[in-house]
């Protein structure tokens, strides 16, 4: 009943915080300079009453207010409203590039989390040389993903999935390095290797289970990390990503589109982070 | 290991003032009949496409870059402290409260967050206001991490004991915060303000390269790594990738002594 209770909580407090980011991106964007150009005011057609009352209107229509009105009711019929730029409704502009950002995402994760998995469990249980072992992922946490992906293209080698993969790696591997190296000197496992037990043992029976609530919440932060880079990942690489229209939302001020994308970035955030509560407290009660 | 990064990073420094001083051109100045040129006597590493010194511009892109990072590193973190120690010495609900809204700020990835404020303010100021922006802008949204960890470790030195026994004396709150917490906290700030310089000269570098940085001619990292776009520059001359490997340096610099001085505290 705790159990529920907790979980109840949790969500309530997830739902408040969608709210907060797209409450946030509604007044962020209504009182953004050049939010108001309407393209009738550059035409020479209308005379300057017209021009002063198409700028009445819009400023009518355009409370923060109404547009947050109009924003619940869209995401309530299902179509997000109607973007500004493209003219079609936001949830289809979504959801054609969902997949292809969910697969980057994905592919991106699944390596990166496995270049850092191999790599860190033999280099934290090093006793000497692990500072040169370290130095190509401290390199890797050097470069901006921006720089990561010029240089993959101008090098004409790998691609979106490759920059992920060795951002999470390089991320994910300092992490687990100081996970593993404090799950290798504990005392029961010094006892453990004295009583001649295999590394493979230690790490199954020892290791995994003892940081398995820690990773849980390092994947969370890995989806962010993910989640952020894949604007300039997509802007660069001109992947048709849920990224690049998000970054081509801000730079065209399409608001019914930058609070789609925002609430679909904070919902993948909260319902991870609501994932890996609800993991770490089962493994607790456990 | 520590003193070797600050006196690396140090060296660069100088050598980059050292650059801007000596140097007859200014980080602006065109010449005309130097357009990407490639490593002469007088221009050391080339020259960009609008025949600009690339030695001049990337001293001051380093300069420019470290002091804005530092500057927006030691405002998010003095933010950081003031909202961790309010949330951690005011009643449960305003501290929950306090939480929510940095919760808030984590809700969306850092660098969609960024992009975003940024390019609802003015893209077309000047030069000076683009840079003072986004550094205000890194320095506004970086705080809550950092105010989490803050808020922590003031909950934990505020129900130590000694801490009883100063407000047993007859301590005020902000006696004690100034004498006692502060101090004890300085081993937690000085990391937050050091992971903060290098995740904002990142941040910068990244937003520059989608186009939302520091306006030209200033020079930054983010709008060098724009100059990589033009192939016909890339053709001419390795310089072009000076800022890259510079820019990868500093950081790793960075890197290695916050690691240090994290080990330390």
């Amino acid at each position: 009943m705790s159990l529920l209770l907790a979980i109840a909580k949790r969500a309530g407090r997830t739902l408040l915080l969608l709210l907060f980011a797209a409450g946030g991106t509604i007044l962020l964007v209504r009182f953004a300079p050049g939010f108001f150009s309407d393209s009738r005011e550059m035409d020479a057609k209308y005379a300057q009453a017209a021009r002063a009352e198409i700028q009445a209107e819009n400023n009518q229509q355009q409370s923060a207010g109404r547009i947050a009105i109009q924003e619940v009711k869209s995401w309530f019929s299902g179509d997000f409203g109607q973007s500004r730029q493209y003219h079609v409704p936001v949830a289809q502009l979504i959801g054609a590039r969902v997949r292809v950002s969910a697969l980057l995402l994905a592919q991106g994760l699944w390596r990166g989390w496995l270049l850092a998995i191999c790599a860190a469990l033999p280099i934290s249980a090093l006793r000497r040389g692990a500072l040169l072992w370290r130095l190509p992922f401290t390199l890797l946490l050097s470069i901006p993903t921006a720089a990561m992906a010029t240089a993959c293209i101008l090098a004409d080698t790998g691609g979106p999935v490759l920059v992920l993969t060795l951002l999470i790696a390089a991320r994910e591997f300092h992490f687990l390095r100081r996970l593993l190296e404090g799950a290798w000197r504990s005392p029961h496992l010094l006892q453990g290797r004295a009583q001649g037990m295999t590394s493979r043992a230690l790490v199954t029976f020892h290791i995994v289970p003892n940081i398995a609530p820690q990773l849980c919440a390092l994947t969370t932060l890995s989806i962010v990390t993910a989640l952020g880079a894949l604007v300039p990942i997509e802007v660069i690489f001109t992947v048709p990503g849920v990224g690049q229209l998000a970054w081509s939302a801000v730079m065209n001020r399409d608001l019914p589109v930058l609070v789609a994308v925002s609430l679909l970035m904070a919902c993948v955030v909260g319902f991870a982070g609501m994932l890996t509560t609800r993991t770490v407290t089962l493994e607790a009660a456990g | 290991m520590k003193r070797i990064a600050a006196a690396l990073l140090l060296l660069l420094i100088l050598g980059a003032t050292l650059v801007l001083c000596t140097s007859r051109y200014h980080y602006a100045f065109q010449d005309r009949d130097a357009i990407m040129a490639p490593s002469t006597a007088q221009h050391w590493t080339g020259t960009d496409e609008l025949g600009r010194d690339r030695t001049v511009r990337v001293a001051a892109a380093l300069l420019l870059g470290l002091t804005g990072a530092a500057a927006a590193a030691a405002v998010t973190t003095l933010i950081a402290a003031l909202i961790g120690l309010l949330a951690a010495f005011s009643p449960q609900w305003a501290a929950a409260l306090l939480m929510f809204v940095s919760d808030a700020f984590l809700t969306l990835p850092w660098l969609f967050l960024l992009m975003m404020v940024r390019s609802q303010l003015p893209l077309t100021a000047a030069p000076l206001e683009t840079a003072v922006m986004t550094f205000l802008i890194l320095a506004a949204l970086g705080w809550p991490a950092c105010a989490r960890a803050i808020y922590r470790g003031a909950l934990e030195l505020r129900s130590a004991e000694w801490m009883i026994q100063g407000r047993a004396s007859g301590l005020k709150t902000h006696q004690l915060i100034r004498l006692h917490i502060l101090p004890h906290l300085r081993p937690l700030l000085l990391p937050q303000f050091l992971i903060c310089v290098p995740a904002f000269l990142v941040a910068e570098a990244n937003l520059g390269a989608l186009g939302l940085g520091v306006g030209e001619p200033i020079p930054s990292w983010g709008a060098m790594l724009l100059e990589l776009d033009n192939s016909a520059l890339l053709a001419r001359s390795l310089w072009v990738y000076l800022p890259i490997v510079l820019l990868a340096i500093v950081l790793l610099i960075l890197e290695f002594f916050t690691n240090e001085v994290d080990a330390d505290a």
